[in-house]
C-alpha cells in the first residue's frame, strides 16, 4: 500500500496482480476451478488467496472476469468452464436505449459474490496482503450493453451525443460498485476502462473518458488503479490527469518511458509481458523482464494483465524470485 | 455515356469514382449507396466502381491505420461503408469478370467473443475477390473440423484478441494437422497477442498484423 503512495520503500517492492493470475496450474493446487470461482464467494476468495500463500503474491484479487457488472446490468453472462472465460452472450441495449442502474444493483447475484469474497479475504488475509477489488469503467460497460463493435462504431461515425449518454449514464455502476468493494475490504480497486491503445485515439479518451475518469476519481473515496490494455505510451500524461493514483500496464509500454513520464506523478504497476513471456517464455525469461522493471523503477511488479490460463506457476513464481532480491 | 465525348465522359467518370472513394475514406455510410447506384447508373463498369472507389479507398484507409492516423473506430466505419456499397455493386459482376480468389474460412477461437478485427479483415477480404465464409465467434473445435470438411476451404484465418485464449488457437492448429486437413489448406491467424513468432511457432501458414497484411498474406497463401 506504501507502493501505491510512493511512500517509504521496504527493500524490495511488492509483486502484485490488478488482474487475473488465475491458471490451470493454480487452480489444479488449490481444488478449485472456473466456472466455480466466478460464481461462489468462498471458491472466489480460495483461488484468490492461492495466489498469495502457493505463489507468493503480496495481493489477492478475487475478480476474473470482466463480467460481474454486466451480469448485474441485465446481460446474460455465460461463465464458461474450466479453459474458458466468462463472456456476454447478448447486449441489452444495442439500441443505445437509456439504461437505468437497477436499486437493487449490489444485491444481484454476481455483484453479492464478489462483496462477499472481499469480505472473506479481509478476514484471512487483512494486514498480511494487500486486498485488491476490481471495477469495470463506464466505457468497458458500454461494450456489454451496446456491443463492442456496435460502440465503436458509433464513435467511428461520430455519434457523439449516443457515446456520450451511454458512458454517463453507466458512471453510477461504476461508482456503486467502487464504494461497495471498498466497504467490503478492499484496500485498492482497479478501475478497468478498455479504451485500449491501437483500438482507439488517445483523442478519444481525451473527448469521452477524461472528464468521466476525473469525475470518477473525485466520486469514489479510496485508492484506485486505472487498467487499460494496449500501448499507450501516447495518453499516459492523460491517465495522470484523470486522477488515479497508480495505472497498471502492458509490456508495450517501455517500463523505462513510463516511468520517465509519469512517474512522479503516479504509482505504476506491470508490465511482465502475458503472451511472450509469461505464457511461452521461459523462467529466466520473465526473470528478467521482472528485473528490467525493477530497474526502470516500477512500483509494483506483476504480469500486465489477466494470464493465458495455460500460463505455467514457473513462471509466476519467477516474478517473485526476481522482485525478493530486492531493489 | 453516350452523347458525350470521350474525353468529357471520361473525367465525369473518374470524377464519380473519386466521389465513391472519398465517401468511404470519410465514413458517409449514409451517402454510399445513392453514389453507387448513381455511377452504375452512369454507365461505369462494375469492376472498376470496386477497384478504383472502394477498394481503393479501404488502400488509403488501411495505410491511415497503420500510421496511426485513424483508429479502430474510424477503421469500422469505413469498412462497413464499402461494404455497403459492394452489395449493390456485386450482383452485377459477372463471374468471369471477377472469378474468386479463393474461399477463406474465417472464425475466432473457442472462448473468445472478440470479431471487430475478424470482420473487418472478412470485409476487406470481401472487396479483394475472396469468397469468405464466417464462422463466427467462440468457434468449437468440433464445429471447424466440420466446416473445413464439408466446405474445403483454401485458407483458413483464425483469430483471437485475449492472451487467455492464444493456447485454443495452438490447440486448434494442432488438432486440424493431426487430422490430415491441411495439405490443400493453408492457416492464417492474428489478433492483438498474435506474433510472427507464436505463428510460428504453433506452425501456422502466415500472419498478418493488421486487416491489410492480412489480404496481401491470404494473396501470397493462394500462390499469388
Amino acid at each position: 500500500m506504501s507502493a501505491l503512495y510512493k511512500g517509504m520503500k521496504g527493500d524490495r517492492p511488492p509483486v502484485g496482480n490488478p488482474t487475473s493470475i488465475a491458471c490451470h496450474d493454480l487452480m489444479d493446487l488449490c481444488g478449485i476451478s472456473f466456472p466455480e470461482a466466478h460464481l461462489n464467494a468462498t471458491a472466489m476468495a480460495e483461488l484468490a488467496l492461492a495466489g498469495h500463500e502457493l505463489i507468493g503474491f503480496d495481493t489477492v484479487m478475487p475478480e476474473y472476469s470482466v463480467d460481474q457488472e454486466a451480469a448485474a446490468l441485465g446481460c446474460n453472462v455465460d461463465w464458461g468452464d474450466r479453459n474458458r472465460m466468462p463472456d456476454s452472450r447478448h447486449f441489452p441495449h444495442e439500441d443505445f436505449s437509456d439504461i437505468a442502474i437497477p436499486e437493487d444493483f449490489l444485491e444481484k447475484p454476481s455483484m453479492r459474490v464478489l462483496l462477499d469474497a472481499l469480505s472473506i479475504l479481509r478476514r484471512h488475509v487483512g494486514g498480511k496482503a494487500a486486498i485488491i477489488g476490481k471495477v469495470m469503467g463506464p466505457w468497458t460497460l458500454s461494450y456489454h450493453m451496446a456491443g463492442t463493435q456496435n460502440f465503436l462504431l458509433q464513435i467511428g461515425i461520430e455519434e457523439k451525443e449516443i457515446v456520450h449518454r451511454m458512458i454517463r449514464q453507466l458512471m453510477p455502476a461504476t461508482v456503486a460498485s467502487a464504494r461497495a468493494q471498498f466497504q467490503a475490504g478492499a484496500d485498492v480497486v482497479v478501475l478497468a476502462d478498455h479504451a485500449t491503445g491501437n483500438l482507439v485515439s488517445p483523442r478519444h479518451y481525451e473527448e469521452y473518458l477524461l472528464p468521466v475518469h476525473q469525475e470518477l476519481t473525485r466520486a469514489i473515496e479510496g485508492p484506485l488503479i486505472l487498467h487499460v490494455c494496449g500501448n499507450c505510451t501516447d495518453r499516459l500524461e492523460m491517465f495522470a490527469d484523470a486522477g488515479f493514483d497508480g495505472y497498471h500496464f502492458e509490456w508495450q509500454v517501455d517500463a523505462k518511458t513510463a516511468v520517465c513520464k509519469i512517474g512522479h506523478r503516479m504509482c505504476l504497476v506491470g508490465n511482465i509481458n502475458n503472451p511472450e513471456v509469461l505464457y511461452q517464455g521461459t523462467p529466466e525469461d520473465v526473470y528478467d523482464q521482472a528485473r528490467y522493471a525493477i530497474e526502470a523503477g516500477v512500483d509494483i511488479i506483476g504480469p500486465e494483465c489477466a494470464i493465458p490460463l495455460s500460463t505455467p506457476i514457473e513462471n509466476l513464481k519467477a516474478i517473485v524470485s526476481a522482485v525478493h532480491e530486492g531493489y | 455515356m453516350k452523347g458525350i465525348e470521350p474525353g468529357k465522359a471520361r473525367k465525369i467518370m473518374s470524377e464519380r469514382l473519386n466521389t465513391i472513394k472519398k465517401a468511404v475514406i470519410n465514413r458517409k455510410r449514409k451517402e454510399i449507396e445513392g453514389l453507387v447506384d448513381g455511377a452504375i447508373e452512369a454507365g461505369i463498369e462494375p469492376g472498376r466502381i470496386i477497384n478504383e472507389g472502394l477498394i481503393a479507398a479501404m488502400d488509403v484507409v488501411g495505410a491511415q491505420f497503420a500510421a496511426n492516423d485513424i483508429f479502430v473506430p474510424e477503421m469500422l466505419a469505413s469498412a462497413l461503408t464499402m461494404k455497403l456499397g459492394l452489395a449493390k455493386v456485386k450482383p452485377l459482376l459477372k463471374s468471369e469478370d471477377q472469378p474468386s480468389r479463393g474461399t477463406v474460412l474465417m472464425g475466432t477461437v473457442r472462448g473468445d467473443m472478440h470479431d471487430i478485427g475478424k470482420n473487418i479483415v472478412n470485409m476487406m477480404l470481401e472487396g479483394a475477390g475472396f469468397t469468405v465464409v464466417d464462422l463466427g465467434v467462440d468457434l468449437t473445435l468440433e464445429k471447424l473440423l466440420e466446416e473445413i470438411e464439408s466446405l474445403k476451404p483454401d485458407i483458413l484465418g483464425l483469430s483471437t484478441l485475449l492472451t487467455t485464449t492464444m493456447p485454443e488457437m495452438e490447440r486448434a492448429v494442432r488438432v486440424i494437422g493431426d487430422k490430415g486437413l491441411r495439405e490443400n489448406m493453408k492457416i492464417m491467424v492474428g489478433g492483438a497477442p498474435i506474433s510472427k513468432a507464436f505463428a510460428e511457432k504453433i506452425g501456422a501458414d502466415g500472419h498478418g498484423s493488421d486487416a491489410g497484411e492480412a489480404v496481401e498474406l491470404a494473396k501470397r497463401l493462394m500462390g499469388e
